[in-house]
């Protein structure tokens, strides 16, 4: 009998436990203030969707922390507006499945009672992950998806920091035409897109394409191909019958080395090849072309190799080399995400409260200067869809094996070298 | 007359054919000898890509590691068939299908587990040069792999034909029942082929280092063409598997060029179809 | 087991979980009992066709996306979901008899073979036709929840639906081993030439089973759009989910009532939990554990989990009727 009570008691004490700890914190000056991040943890993506874990849990430490940095809401013990309570990232696996995302966006809503959701790399999880958010009223921060239809469904509660595709290739061809002009070039005409045919190469090559329409670009090719093909000869004969001054390509690694390879030995050589980043900025693409990766453009989020708008970079970048297991630096991916937890501390800290419908409204008047973050960016401020509309990318150009930073000119540390020179010329 | 890229285009798809030849002719010995299908093929290759991406790290040219490569994969081939296909064998036909099915995925799964899914390939790949024979331009990697798994096809077909394990193994694929009452070692013969079929694949996989790199999927895709290729060629035949090999191999390329390159493998997988339903036997092949 | 106690089964599992539905709003929870159903209707609508029929099929996900096309298109074009259920079946059913008819013809791996390369020719088509969103695929809008827009707040009631589609899967292979068309496929796999001299016409009954089969995929695939309103060639369309399929077949048991459903028990708790609990870079572990489960189950019992579980319970039954009373 006195054994039944005991277990009962007990049984009674786990329940309150459990009951207390998932009561809704959502009081006027909480001690903690809980906020999800969903991220590809496990799965294919897992080593991208690890390190962006990594900078989120840097961004955090470093708000909640007394350290000072140059950098919005850093080193402020807290968010000072709401009695110095501490930000709390709850994480979730995605699995990079679009499935698994959406669920565990409820649980975090519905269960874990978070005030707003970070995440989640990948384009499909986000869409799935933010119709939830929506449905729950809940905000939702975008670092690091770059689908250009992400921000144009009229979501109330979605904001996305990063620029997405249509920019980036905004960028790209602002770049061609910026260094023609510097280096008075005459202008080109003749256009190929080039591209794997999932879901990144066509989102890329769709902005590409209508931007070339726009300023009456002659697209002669567009070249849709299956990633991880045996072999590329159909596509680089056709490539080399289209006759393009510049070849805008989208490739994953494996595609990028075997494209490159093939340019070389059929000697494709287009004033330039400017590529969306991807396989082009991977490590491995230089130190498997050596010389022959040479005079090639590529879209970045972010570079340490760049004239930094903010003093802090390298001692950041220092920070989360020690966290890293791999002793990586910060790249675009890990930039973007450690930026958007300031992003969101900032929001909650000015709406003074934890309701997600204030801490909304302090999104939608977000106005951060590109100085106060680490990123390139001239600022974070959101249009009426929740896409910030000063982020840009960086345009680099291998030189020497090296990637330096060639656009926007502010940041830049080399010249452009246009054209390429052709291959038996080097 | 100008031919435009016509030549250049015929002489890459030949060059992609060889190799696709060396992955088939392991596939049709298997089937031959045994009326086996092994889903797990491609996944042999992948096998071999690592390991001679491994031997690539401490120093080792894909071209000298061929031999060991191959070696390791008769004894892989070997080994599987004595712990799992002569098992599968006593079952209905269905039960070989899940048994290699089975082990497509579990070497799959190995193979992302222990070595993730990263691509690997090899640093300073040897023979990046170009050969230019007039308006046809060739990378040397590719020349050497083409001509390579020319030569190892060759040897293999040389083997089967002109010596005497070759015969038993011919024989074997011939007439079951009549060369088990000639007093052939079903069993032994049986797991020479499928180790001689393993081989081959380690052979390719070696070759195919020299282009491209591996990663746990790899085998899929050029599984998936080598089923075409051996159902093109005749199930069994080795003759065949060359033959078909090369005209996959210019489908592919040509198909790419001159209808889309985004559709390109569409051809080929609606070549199998066709030839399965409309000439079972293959082109080479004897029904 | 009899056709009474495969329905007394069925019914205590169809009560629990609806029960769990109802009462317990884990998100998490209830998701993998979603997937988890999806996948046992699929594994069994795959065992129609591979297990009773004896025609393995590795290009099943070619149905599954016919019904998740099906929902999406019907989704960004505004027309009602309960349209899109029998749209996606009848095409899931017209390509099922387009590709049967001609390759049923063909022996067994040769019929293998065909089955991927029409799925891998179908997923090259839609990701390159505009009006299929080729690779980008499809979100679909979100709609007020209703049993009308057969979209719902509440995870538990995408469970309830999933519950009454397996339970169709459920009565329908009970009834297949009963019926006549079930005694033909079996008397097909005995002998096809013996089945054929007695008047069995092999190939009309086999194209039955793979038309309702591939209907009942789609129908499977329709319901998981729904539930995720995003429609990719990757998640619905890829190889993988035509492994992933007939792994859940192959490993429940062939020819079994209840196998699919075991497998895909097996499938959600090492694909799905199994990451969130291995954690970390556990990529691939999943498929090494399948991959062993199905090497261990052919070569020692062909019938799979289901024919293990046979095996106990006549065990116990000799047991029990040993010992005396």
């Amino acid at each position: 009998m006195n054994r039944t009570l005991a277990v009962g008691a007990m049984l009674a004490i786990v329940l309150a436990l459990v009951g207390g700890s998932a009561a809704p914190i959502r009081g006027a000056e909480p001690a903690e203030i809980v906020v999800g991040s969903i991220l590809p943890l496990t799965g294919g993506l897992a080593t991208t969707g690890q390190g962006l874990k990594l900078a989120q849990e840097l961004a955090r430490d470093l708000i909640n922390g007394r350290q000072p940095y140059p950098l919005l809401m850093a080193g402020k013990d807290g968010l000072p507006n709401l009695g110095h309570a501490k930000l709390k990232i709850i994480f979730a696996d995605s699995q990079g499945s679009p499935d698994q995302a959406k669920t565990v966006a409820e649980q975090l809503i519905t269960q874990d009672h978070v005030v707003a959701l970070l995440g989640t790399y990948a384009s499909a999880t986000t869409a799935t992950a933010s119709q939830v958010a929506e449905r729950y009223g809940i905000p939702f921060v975008n670092p690091d998806s770059s689908s250009p239809t992400l921000h144009t469904r009229g979501f109330k509660t979605f904001f996305r920091t990063t620029p997405h595709d249509a920019t980036f290739s905004e960028n790209l061809f602002e770049f061609m035409s910026d260094v023609l002009k510097k280096q008075k070039k005459p202008p080109v005409h003749k256009l190929a897109i080039v591209y794997e045919n999932t879901l990144f190469g066509t989102g890329a090559a769709d902005a590409e394409e209508a931007i070339a329409k726009r300023d009456s670009y002659d697209v002669a090719l567009r070249l849709p191909y299956g990633a991880n093909s045996s072999e590329l000869q159909s596509e680089v004969q056709k490539i080399k019958a289209a006759g393009a001054d510049v070849i805008f390509q989208s490739s994953y690694l494996n595609d990028a080395l075997l494209f490159m390879k093939t340019y070389k030995q059929q000697s494709v050589s287009p004033q330039a090849i400017i590529a969306q980043d991807a396989g082009f900025i991977d490590p491995n693409f230089v130190k498997n072309l050596g010389k022959d990766a040479d005079y090639i453009f590529t879209r970045d989020v972010f570079s340490l190799n760049l004239k930094a708008k903010n003093k802090a970079v390298p001692a950041i970048n220092e920070l989360f080399k020690a966290r890293s297991p791999g002793g990586n630096n910060l790249d675009g991916n890990t930039a973007r995400d450690f930026t958007a937890v300031f992003v969101l501390a900032d929001a909650i800290d000015r709406a003074r409260s934890t309701k997600p419908e204030e801490i909304i409204k302090a999104l939608a008047a977000t106005n951060i200067k590109g100085s106060d973050t680490i990123m390139p960016w001239r600022g974070i401020k959101f249009d009426e869809h929740g896409q910030n509309t000063l982020g840009n990318g960086l345009v680099e150009q291998i030189q020497n094996g090296v990637y330096e930073t060639v656009w926007p000119f502010d940041v830049a540390t080399k010249a452009a070298i246009w054209p390429m020179p052709p291959w038996d010329k080097r | 007359m100008d031919l435009g890229p016509l030549p250049q285009l015929v002489v890459s798809g030949i060059l992609t054919g060889l190799l696709f030849a060396l992955i088939s002719v392991g596939l049709t010995l298997i089937f031959g000898v045994m009326d086996v299908v092994n889903f797990a093929h491609g996944e042999f290759l992948m096998l071999a890509m690592y390991l001679t991406f491994g031997l690539a790290l401490v120093g080792l040219n894909p071209i000298f590691a061929l031999p060991f490569v191959a070696l390791a994969a008769f004894v892989l081939g070997a080994i599987v068939y004595r712990l799992l296909i002569r098992r599968l064998l006593d079952g209905p036909p269905s039960t070989v299908v899940f048994g290699t099915f089975g082990l497509l995925v579990f070497l799959q799964g190995a193979a992302q587990y222990f070595f993730t899914s990263d691509y690997r390939s090899v640093p300073n790949p040897p023979f990046q040069g170009t050969l230019h024979l007039g308006n046809v331009a060739l990378g040397e990697a590719q020349l050497i792999a083409g001509l390579g798994a020319l030569v190892m096809t060759a040897l293999v077909f040389a083997f089967v034909e002109f010596t005497e394990p070759g015969r038993a193994l011919r024989a074997l694929s011939e007439d079951r029942v009549a060369a088990q009452l000639m007093g052939i070692d079903v069993q032994r013969m049986n797991a020479l082929a499928f180790g001689l079929g393993t081989a081959c694949v380690g052979a390719a996989g070696a070759l195919l280092m020299l282009t491209y790199p591996a990663f746990p999927r790899v085998g899929t895709e050029f599984a998936l063409t080598a089923f075409v290729v051996v159902a093109l060629g005749g199930f069994g035949s080795v003759q065949g598997a060359l033959l078909g090999a090369i005209l996959v191999g210019l489908v592919e390329v040509l198909g790419g060029f001159y209808i889309s390159p985004a559709l390109k493998l569409i051809p080929v997988y609606a070549l199998y179809l066709v030839v399965v339903l409309l000439r079972p036997q293959g082109l080479l092949g004897r029904r | 087991m009899t056709p009474r106690s495969h329905g007394l089964a069925l019914g205590i599992v169809v009560v629990a979980l609806a029960a769990l539905a109802l009462g317990y709003h884990n998100a998490f929870v209830l998701n993998l009992v979603f997937v988890g159903l999806i996948y046992a209707v699929l594994g069994q609508s795959w065992n129609w066709i591979s297990g009773y029929a004896g025609q393995i099929s590795f290009g099943h996900a070619l149905f599954f996306g016919c019904g998740a096309y099906a929902s999406a298109l019907f989704g960004v074009h505004h027309g009602s979901p309960w349209l899109a259920l029998p749209a996606g079946a009848l095409v899931a059913a017209a390509l099922a008899l387009a590709v049967g008819f001609p390759c049923f013809g063909l022996r067994g791996h040769y019929f293998s073979i065909a089955t991927i390369a029409v799925a891998a020719i179908a997923e090259i088509a839609v990701n390159n036709i505009g009006a299929l969103g080729k690779a980008n695929g499809f979100e679909m809008p979100i709609l007020a929840p209703s049993l009308a827009s057969l979209q719902f707040d509440d995870k538990g009631q995408y469970v309830l639906m999933a519950l009454v589609l397996f339970a169709i899967a459920q009565i329908g292979t009970i009834t297949l081993e009963r019926s006549r068309l079930g005694y033909y496929l079996r008397a097909i796999r005995a002998n096809q030439e013996a089945a054929a001299s007695v008047g069995v016409d092999a190939r009309a009954a086999k194209l039955a089973t793979f038309a309702a089969g591939a209907a009942l995929a789609a129908l499977a695939g329709s319901l998981y759009a729904q539930q995720t309103l995003y429609v990719g060639p990757e998640d619905t369309l890829a190889l993988p989910i035509s492994i992933a399929i007939a792994l859940v077949g192959v490993v429940g048991g062939l020819s079994t009532v209840w196998g699919p459903a075991l497998g895909a028990l097996v499938y959600v708790a090492l694909a799905r939990y199994g990451g969130a609990v291995l954690g970390g870079q556990g990529h691939g572990l999943d498929l090494l554990l399948y991959g062993g489960l199905i090497l261990v189950i052919v070569s020692w019992r062909p019938d799979g989990l289901a024919g293990i579980g046979g095996s106990i319970r006549r065990f116990v039954r000799r047991r029990s009727a040993e010992t005396p009373a």
